[in-house]
């Protein structure tokens, strides 16, 4: 008896040894805040997040939670406004050619990187051919600058192939964000950039902490240390904030009612740059019929749609742009709810007994679910049997979007800052999952790349944007909003057309 | 004995071999590829094949399986694509938490489940019988993410008497530790003590029953002495057996009650590394989880063997 109990004590001390060796060191001195200090010292933000981001290198992923905080450690050559502005950051001034082809920037002498090393043109020229290496998931997408020249230390110009008029926007995606090349080979786990806030510690699965970076050639911070912790449950995450322990959290529209109206709080909403659609498969012998994509957009009551999926926090769309966008044009009288006339178009159809349709919904996204699902139930009241299967995302990607395996799906594409990059997959030849097949939009599309005008452009995008609201190679229903909870002493944070954070102007009150 | 404990590792590491490979065979076979996942809903498709073969992906399976046995040979796990950082220190990470979270709830578990059990096998159909039946029930029946979160709800955001989640390490506080690992530990102890206690209950059951206890009654023992001397310890086998298995699921990660607390632990890390089809990370996890339930069930068989001389026996004779 005594020989197991021996036994038993020597695992248990084992055990309990290992349990407290953990965490190599990483703890950190700033830990001392007091939660419910709410004096105006506090300079010590804590926020909520709930996915990791896949590594802090801004040229090696295309996950928005990788830019949400890499945008505070780097910066880019030019910067985005909530309301779409193009603003110097990292170039001072800008120089468009005449024919439009090339671009020079202007770059500020006074930056240096979190290493202290100072910044100059050679930084930006080794950033945008590592952004064209075979390694970068965005290298397509930059195709089309075709020679980088740096002309002196604080001179860069940059030349096209073909003629982009919205070339500046392309300088302002978190995935162009300059990195030095000393660095580069441990930028996802210690990432340099010369932005307001450097990394003190990253511990995955936990949190990251963002520290103030004194250096910083603008305004200073506000806060000194922002402080992310990975929250993956969003009872836990509301809970944290109602408690104290969190100052801003992302918030779903479910559960606004749960913070709305209390003064501790507040709530700030904007529609994103995003679009959430159910695309259609015109392989499909049934949905190649016109007619019964425009049944199924008139049978489906997009206003129900958002309240049971957003909880109302979306706006209603009736075609690829999301209402935030300078080009967006109101085409959502084009399909109006209307079972009736549905009815009667799918009897034109040929399919008046209606048919058996799959939809392939990505289970990781629960609005898009809760859409799938509602969708489903509305479709049935014309006749259309949708058969739903939920799939995880890797799934839902390989097979769905990769291999174009599908009937009918609903997911949500993030938008871009000029509407070319973001309407380019209905080209015929886009070999996209989805894209209009009759190529109407082909020329139009080339046309708005090229056209200097902005109101003329305006005017393509319009005509692009009704074609599609009348062909449907998808069925538009909303942008969902971005959301945050804060507790009411928050102030400054911002939603951008792209996913980003920005610490920056964040402060207490 | 060490001939017992030589087989034993000999046919560990088969099952590591064979995991191993089944694991990599798995990971091929289940669509979603990690180029594409990286990628997500904006890439085009040459974009996608470009980047799949930059990651090596696209080289023969046993080449990729070959280099990846080779590294682990030289005890490197690789480095995971998603984190960029080395899978030893990501798994040495969250180990801590993961065992001290199965540890404490399973002591909690074992205490419930000793203290009820022994008493409604000796008290059976009595009040006390009929009560721990019913929270044996009840505690196998709830779901875990559901108490999980009337716990979150009820201790951490009205009462505050526990943190809602995240994880304090031993080193910077140890009262904030243990506050950090109770509330997931306490709802993990109720999903596992109830298959316990029913277990305790009819091993002592059996163990009462038995002709040596009347041996003893006769013998003018004193009650709580046969109890728990002689009727407990002949009682014991099962009990270890399941709480070892218990102990080895624990270790495994507990995906819910980590995700509901906001535990960093290896259940989540698993869940991470699937969802990204980060397949080094995988593996190495595979790998680790499936040595630590070898070498759980192990101390256990050897535990037993203590405990019961028949076993110890045929041993020797053999």
């Amino acid at each position: 008896m005594k020989k197991i109990l021996s036994l038993l004590m020597a695992l248990v001390m084992l055990l309990s040894l290992s349990a407290c060796s953990g965490d190599n060191g990483s703890t950190d001195n700033g830990q001392t805040t007091n939660p419910t200090d709410t004096t105006n010292e506090k300079t010590e933000l804590t926020m909520g997040y709930q996915t990791d981001p896949e590594g802090l290198d801004p040229q090696r992923t295309a996950a928005a939670s990788t830019f949400s905080i890499t945008n505070n450690i780097y910066d880019t050559l030019v910067g985005v406004t909530s309301d779409w502005e193009i603003i110097p950051r990292l170039a001072k001034s800008w120089e468009i050619s005449e024919d439009g082809m090339e671009i020079t920037f202007a770059l500020r002498d006074d930056v240096y990187f979190h290493n202290g090393r100072q910044f100059k043109a050679s930084d930006v020229e080794f950033t945008f051919n590592r952004l064209k290496d075979a390694e970068s998931p965005k290298a397509g997408d930059y195709e089309n600058i075709v020679k980088i020249e740096t002309i002196d230390d604080y001179n860069i110009k940059f030349s096209t192939e073909k003629l982009d008029v919205e070339l500046l926007k392309w300088f302002a995606y978190p995935w162009t964000a300059i990195v030095p090349e000393e660095a580069v080979n441990n930028l996802k786990t210690e990432p340099v950039g010369t932005g307001a806030f450097k990394l003190k510690e990253w511990v995955p699965q936990q949190r990251i902490v963002l520290q103030r970076n004194d250096n910083y050639y603008g305004e200073k911070a506000k806060l000194e240390t922002v402080k992310l912790m990975l929250i993956p449950d969003a009872t836990s995450m509301i809970a944290g904030l109602q408690v104290g322990d969190l100052d801003i959290i992302p918030l779903t529209g479910d559960q606004v009612t749960m913070i709305e109206g209390n003064p501790e709080y507040s709530v700030v909403s904007q529609p994103m740059n995003a679009v959430q659609i159910m695309s259609l498969n015109t392989n499909n012998e049934i949905l190649a019929n016109e007619k019964v994509r425009q049944a199924m957009a008139m049978a489906i009551n997009k206003d129900e749609v958002i309240e049971a999926s957003s909880f109302g926090y979306g706006d209603k769309i009736g075609s690829h742009l999301p209402s935030t966008s300078p080009d967006y044009y109101d085409t959502n009288s084009v399909m109006e709810y209307n079972v009736e006339k549905a009815k009667e178009l799918l009897k034109e159809a040929g399919y008046e007994n209606g048919f058996e349709i799959k939809m392939t919904l990505p289970k990781n996204y629960q609005i898009h679910v809760d859409a799938g699902q509602v969708i489903a139930d509305q479709l049935s009241k014309i006749g259309i049997k949708v058969n739903v299967e939920l799939v995880e995302w890797g799934t839902w990607l390989s097979e769905v979007y990769g291999a174009k395996n599908f009937e009918t799906t609903v997911v949500g594409h993030t938008g871009r800052l000029d509407s070319y990059a973001f309407l380019k997959r209905y080209k015929s030849d886009s070999d996209d999952y989805i894209s209009l097949k009759t190529g109407e939009v082909d020329a139009l599309l080339e046309q708005a790349l090229q056209e200097l005008d902005d109101n003329k452009r305006k005017e393509i995008y319009q005509e692009i944007q009704i074609i599609l609201a009348n062909k449907l190679p998808a069925i538009y229903i909303q942008a969902p909003h971005t959301m945050f909870g804060m507790s009411s002493n928050v102030e400054g944070m911002s939603i951008f057309p792209i996913d980003v954070y920005d610490f920056k102007d964040v402060y207490f009150k | 004995m060490l001939n017992y404990i030589l087989s034993r590792f000999k046919s560990s590491i088969v099952v590591l071999f064979v995991v191993s490979i089944i694991t990599f065979a798995v990971l091929m076979i289940i669509p979603g590829d990690p180029a594409q996942l990286i990628l997500g809903t904006e890439a085009t498709p040459d974009v996608v094949q470009e980047l799949h073969s930059a990651m090596g992906l696209d080289k023969p399976l046993y080449e990729q399986y070959g280099n990846w046995l080779i590294n682990l040979l030289k005890f490197d796990m690789g480095t995971s694509y998603l984190y960029g950082e080395s899978v030893t220190t990501l798994i040495l990470n969250c180990l801590p938490i993961t065992l001290s979270v199965a540890l404490y709830s399973m002591i909690i578990a074992t205490i419930i489940a000793f203290i009820f059990g022994i008493i409604s096998a000796i008290k059976k159909d009595s009040v006390i019988d009929y009560f721990s039946r019913s929270i044996m029930q009840l505690g196998t029946a709830i779901p875990s993410f559901w108490i999980g979160m009337v716990f979150v709800v009820f201790f951490g955001l009205k009462l505050k008497w526990f943190p809602i989640s995240g994880y304090v390490p031993a080193s910077e506080s140890f009262l904030g530790f243990i506050k950090s690992i109770t509330m997931p530990s306490v709802v993990l102890a109720i999903g596992e003590f109830g298959l316990l206690l029913r277990i305790i209950r009819s091993s002592m059951q059996e163990s009462i029953s038995q002709d040596y206890m009347d041996m003893a009654k006769v013998k003018g023992l004193s009650m709580g002495k046969i109890y728990l001397k002689y009727a407990l310890r002949g009682a014991m086998v099962a009990p270890l057996t399941i709480i070892g298995m218990q102990f080895a699921k624990l270790v495994g990660g507990t995906t819910v009650v980590e995700t509901v607390f906001a535990l960093p632990g290896l259940g989540r890390l698993v869940l991470t590394a699937v969802e990204h089809r980060d397949i080094v990370l995988l593996q190495g996890l595979v790998m680790f989880i499936t040595s630590s339930v070898i070498l759980i069930t192990f101390i256990v068989d050897i535990l037993i063997m203590f405990m019961n001389p028949r076993i110890k026996t045929f041993e020797r004779g053999e």
